[in-house]
C-alpha cells in the first residue's frame, strides 16, 4: 500500500513539476489578471476599459493623460490650437516608427483619425462613438511631414483631452487590411507589440521599444471570477489584479505575498432625482422631489461615509458635486449626515410626517451587479430615507436589458442609482453630462437656467482663470439646487504582488510602462 | 436508413424552433443598441447605430434575414467581436468539448464502480457512505464546489492549477498533432478541477442509477441461475448483471453530454475556461445576438447528433430495440 502511494505521488510530481514551474511569472514578465474578455485590437472598435488598457501599450496617442490629470506629449511633441478653437495642429516627434518598421508621419496620424470616422466600416468603438461625437470631428489632414491638423465642428474646451484618447497607427499596414485582420493582428506604434492572443484566455505583449517600457513582456490573463483572480494573486501566479471584491481585501492583505491598493476612482455614484413631468404627475414622491428644498433635505438623510466603510470596505470622502477632486469647487463642503436637519427641512418644505410616520412614498430604482455592491448600497440608501419619513421602495433591476433603456430614455425613477464615468484632467469633462437641458446624459432632466447659461460664459472665457470662476459658480448652483443625491466616487481595488511596484491610477487606466519588477518573486 | 433520414428531418424542425425561441427571447429582453453606443451618445447617434446593427428593421424581417443567411452557414458578424460569429463560437467550442468529454468520462468511470459497489454491499456502511456522498453531489452547486476546490486544492495545497486552460483539441484540429500530444499531460492537469466540478452532479446521479439498476438485475432469475451453475461472483456481476444493468445507463449517458454542456457555463467562469459557456454568458450580457444564435445552433446540433448516435448504439446493444 505504501509502495503504491509512493508511486502515485511520484507520478503526480512528474506531471505537476513542469506545470508548477510555468505558473509563476518569468523574471522579466508582468502578469495581470483582468475581469473582461478582450474583443478586438482594431483601434477604432475598442470600447471597454480592459481592452483599451492593453491597446494603449500597443498604440501610441498624440498626447496622453498622466495619473495626476496632466495632458502631456506622447507621439506628438507640441500642438497649436486655432484661435477660433475649431482645429488643433500637432507636431509629431522625429523618428517615429511603427512596429513593422514603417516610418510614422503626419499622413499616418491623419489616416488613423479618418479611418475611425469612416462610416463604411461601421465602427462602434470609443473613438468614433464617444470622442468624435463629443468633439464633432470633421477630418484630419497632414499639413507637413510632421504636422497633422484635426478639424472640429465646434469649439469645445475638452477637445484636447479627448483627442488624447485616439490611437495612432501607420497607414500602409492598415490600408489594405481586412477588418477581421485589423481586429486580430494589430500593427502598433507603441512600446509593445502583440505576441499572441488566445481569445477568452490571455494576451501576450512583447516589448519593441526598450527605452519606453521596463518589463520585457506583459501577459494579460482573463480571469472573470473575482475570487479566482484573488487566488491566483495570492498563489503568486499573477502580479496585478483588477477589481478585487471588497470581501476579499483581508484575504489578499493577509497573504503576505500581495496587498490591496485602493484608490478613489473617477466614476461618480449618485442617486438621480428624475424631474420629468410624467413622474411629478404620477406619484406624490415624484412631485415632492421637484422641490429644491426636498432634494437638499434628502442630502442630509444619508450617511455616505458609513455606506463606504461598511459596504465598500473603503474610507471615502463624500462627493460635493459632479466634478472629481481636485477639480471640484474648493469652497464647497460635502453635505454632512444630519437626519435631524433632514427632518427639519422636510417639515419646512411642507412634507410633515403623517399619522403613520410617513411624509411621502417614493420608488428608487437601482441596477444589480453593475457597480461595486450596488444593490446593497441602494437598499441602505432606501433605509436611510425611510428613517426620515420618506418611505422608499427600492426596485433592483437587471442592467443590460432593463436598466440601460430606462436610463437612456430618462424613464428611470423617480429616484435612480447610477454611476457615470469621470476624469481627472478637466472639470468640464465631468460637467458635460449636463451640457444642455436635453442632453442624453442629463438623465434627471434638470433644467436650472443658472447652470445651463454658464456654458456660454465658459465658451466666451479667454483665460483659464476666467473659466474657473464660471465653473465654480456653476458648481455652487449644482450644490444648492441638487439634481443628484450626491454619494461618492467609486473606489477601485487593485491586488498587487510584492514582486512589482505598480501604483494604480484613479481613472481605471492600467499602464505598465513604468512598472518595475522589484524581486524575483 | 429511413430512421436516420426521419431523425434528420425532425432535427431540422428542432433547429428552426431553437433559433426562433432564442431570437424572440433576446428581442424581448430589450433594445441592444444602447450597449453599443457611448453613454454620451446623442439620439441621432443612437438611431445611426441601431440602423448599422440592423435593429431598426421589423422583427420578422430580421429573423427571415437571419434564417436566409443561416442556410448558407452565415450567422452574421458578432456585434462585440466584429468578426464572424460562427468563427468565435467554433474557436471556443474545442475547450468546452474537452471539458465536457472529460467530465463525461469521470461521470462514467467513477460512477459505475461506485454504483456497483453500493449495490453489492446493499445496506452496509459502504452502501451508506457512497449514497451519502451521492446525495451531497446532487445538492452542492458546481460553482461553490469549484471555488472550494480552488481554495483548498489550488491555493492551500498548491496541488492543482487554480485556473486556465491548455488546449488539446485545437492543435489537433489545426493539424499540429505533436504539439497536441506533447501538452496532453498539462491539458489533463488543468482539466481535473473544472472537470470534477462539472461532473460531480452526474457522478452522483449515475452512481445512484447504476446501484438501483444493478439491484434490480441481481434479483433476476438468470443471475440466480448463473450463480447456481457455480460461476464466480465476479463473472456473474460483470458478465451477467452489469451487462444488463448497462442499458438505462447508456440512455442516461446520451443525455449526459447535453446536460454537462449546460452545466459548463458557471464552471467556465469560475475556472477562466475559454469555452463556449463563457462565450454565451458574455454574449447574452452584451446582447450579441449573432454569437448567441450561432452558439445555440451549434450546441443543438451537437446534442441532436449525440442523441442519434446513442439511439443507434442502443439498437446495437439491445437486440429487442428496432429502429
Amino acid at each position: 500500500m505504501t509502495r503504491l502511494r509512493s508511486l502515485l505521488l511520484a507520478g503526480v510530481a512528474v506531471v505537476a513539476a513542469p506545470i508548477a514551474a510555468q505558473a509563476q511569472p518569468a523574471a522579466d514578465t508582468i502578469v495581470v489578471g483582468i475581469s473582461a474578455d478582450i474583443n478586438t485590437f482594431d483601434p477604432a472598435n475598442i470600447s471597454s476599459r480592459d481592452n483599451s488598457n492593453i491597446a494603449k501599450h500597443i498604440f501610441g496617442t498624440l498626447y496622453e493623460i498622466t495619473p495626476e490629470g496632466e495632458i502631456v506629449p506622447d507621439l506628438a511633441e507640441s500642438y497649436v490650437e486655432a484661435e477660433d478653437g475649431m482645429s488643433y495642429t500637432y507636431t509629431l516627434r522625429e523618428g517615429l516608427m511603427c512596429e513593422d518598421g514603417e516610418a510614422l508621419t503626419a499622413e499616418d496620424a491623419a489616416f488613423s483619425f479618418n479611418r475611425a470616422a469612416d462610416k463604411a466600416n461601421n465602427f462602434t468603438g470609443n473613438t468614433p462613438g464617444f470622442v468624435y461625437s463629443s468633439i464633432q470631428f470633421q477630418s484630419a489632414e497632414a499639413v507637413s511631414d510632421r504636422e497633422v491638423k484635426i478639424n472640429l465642428g465646434r469649439k469645445n474646451p475638452v477637445s484636447f483631452g479627448l483627442i488624447a484618447e485616439v490611437f495612432i497607427h501607420c497607414k500602409d499596414s492598415y490600408e489594405g487590411k481586412s477588418l477581421e485582420d485589423a481586429a486580430a493582428k494589430p500593427i502598433g506604434s507603441g512600446p509593445y507589440k502583440l505576441a499572441s492572443w488566445q481569445p477568452g484566455s490571455q494576451v501576450v505583449l512583447e516589448r519593441v521599444k526598450e527605452d519606453e517600457a521596463k518589463a520585457a513582456s506583459i501577459i494579460w490573463r482573463v480571469i472573470p471570477e473575482a475570487s479566482t483572480r484573488s487566488a491566483e494573486l495570492i498563489a503568486g501566479n499573477v502580479d496585478i489584479i483588477t477589481n478585487v471584491a471588497p470581501d476579499q481585501l483581508d484575504a489578499v492583505n493577509n497573504s503576505g505575498s500581495a496587498e490591496v491598493k485602493a484608490v478613489q476612482g473617477t466614476r461618480r455614484i449618485y442617486v438621480g432625482f428624475n424631474q420629468k413631468a410624467a413622474f411629478a404627475d404620477a406619484t406624490p414622491g415624484g412631485k415632492a422631489i421637484q422641490d429644491t428644498a426636498v432634494r437638499v433635505a434628502l442630502q442630509y438623510a444619508v450617511d455616505v461615509p458609513t455606506i463606504c466603510k461598511q459596504l465598500l470596505n473603503f474610507e471615502c470622502v463624500r462627493a460635493d458635486g459632479l466634478v472629481n477632486p481636485p477639480n471640484d469647487n474648493p469652497n464647497l463642503e460635502p453635505y454632512p449626515y444630519d437626519p435631524e436637519m433632514a427632518e427639519k427641512l422636510l417639515d419646512e418644505a411642507g412634507y410633515p410626517r403623517g399619522a403613520d410616520g410617513t411624509r411621502f412614498s417614493i420608488k428608487m430604482q437601482a441596477p444589480r451587479g453593475r457597480y461595486l455592491n450596488d444593490a446593497n448600497v441602494a437598499l441602505a440608501i432606501g433605509q436611510y430615507l425611510t428613517d426620515v419619513g420618506v418611505n422608499t421602495e427600492v426596485e433592483l433591476l437587471e442592467w443590460a436589458s432593463v436598466y440601460v433603456p430606462l436610463i437612456r430614455s430618462h424613464d428611470a425613477g423617480p429616484m435612480f442609482l447610477l454611476g457615470t464615468g469621470g476624469g481627472t484632467w478637466s472639470p468640464l469633462y465631468d460637467m458635460t453630462d449636463l451640457s444642455t437641458p436635453t442632453a442624453g446624459t442629463n438623465y434627471t432632466e434638470w433644467s436650472n437656467p443658472e447652470w445651463f447659461d454658464g456654458w456660454a460664459e465658459i465658451s466666451a472665457a479667454t483665460t483659464d482663470e476666467e473659466r474657473r470662476v464660471v465653473i465654480d459658480r456653476m458648481l455652487e448652483v449644482f450644490y444648492n439646487d441638487p439634481p443628484w443625491l450626491m454619494l461618492y466616487f467609486q473606489p477601485d481595488f487593485y491586488g498587487v504582488s510584492k514582486r512589482v511596484d505598480f501604483q494604480p491610477r484613479r481613472d481605471e487606466k492600467v499602464y505598465l510602462f513604468e512598472t518595475n519588477i522589484v524581486s524575483g518573486g | 436508413m429511413t430512421f436516420i433520414i426521419r431523425r434528420l428531418l425532425q432535427s431540422l424542425v428542432v433547429i428552426i424552433g431553437v433559433t426562433l425561441i432564442t431570437f424572440l427571447a433576446l428581442q424581448m429582453s430589450g433594445d441592444p443598441t444602447y450597449l453599443y453606443v457611448s453613454e454620451r451618445a446623442t439620439e441621432e447617434e443612437i438611431i445611426q447605430t441601431r440602423a448599422a446593427l440592423g435593429f431598426d428593421r421589423p422583427l420578422h424581417e430580421q429573423y427571415l434575414t437571419f434564417i436566409g443567411k443561416l442556410v448558407q452557414g452565415d450567422f452574421g458578424n458578432s456585434l462585440s467581436y466584429k468578426r464572424p460569429a460562427l468563427g468565435a463560437v467554433l474557436e471556443a467550442l474545442p475547450a468546452t468539448i474537452e471539458l465536457t468529454l472529460f467530465a463525461m468520462m469521470l461521470a462514467i468511470v467513477v460512477a459505475i464502480p461506485l454504483g456497483v459497489a453500493a449495490a453489492l454491499n446493499r445496506g452496509t456502511p459502504v452502501d451508506g457512505s457512497i449514497m451519502t456522498v451521492a446525495m451531497a453531489g446532487q445538492s452542492i452547486p458546481s460553482f461553490w464546489l469549484g471555488i472550494m476546490m480552488i481554495m483548498f486544492l489550488g491555493l492551500q495545497m498548491r496541488f492543482l492549477p487554480i485556473s486556465g486552460h491548455v488546449p488539446f483539441i485545437m492543435p489537433l484540429v489545426q493539424g499540429d498533432v505533436v504539439r497536441a500530444f506533447s501538452q496532453l499531460p498539462q491539458a489533463l492537469y488543468y482539466l481535473i478541477m473544472p472537470g470534477f466540478a462539472v461532473a460531480f452532479y452526474s457522478i452522483s446521479r449515475n452512481a445512484r442509477l447504476v446501484r438501483s439498476s444493478m439491484l434490480e438485475v441481481l434479483g433476476q432469475d438468470y443471475v440466480r441461475t448463473a450463480r447456481a451453475k457455480g460461476i464466480s461472483e465476479t463473472a456473474v456481476v460483470i458478465r451477467h448483471a452489469l451487462r444488463n444493468a448497462w442499458l438505462p445507463v447508456v440512455t442516461m449517458i446520451g443525455l449526459e453530454f447535453g446536460f454537462l454542456l449546460g452545466g459548463v457555463v458557471v464552471v467556465e467562469m469560475v475556472f477562466s475556461w475559454p469555452g463556449i459557456g463563457r462565450l454565451i454568458f458574455n454574449a447574452i450580457n452584451q446582447r450579441d445576438i449573432p454569437v448567441v444564435q450561432a452558439a445555440v445552433v451549434i450546441l443543438a446540433l451537437v446534442f441532436i447528433t449525440l442523441n442519434l448516435i446513442v439511439d443507434l448504439i442502443y439498437a446495437k446493444i439491445d437486440p429487442r430495440v428496432k429502429l
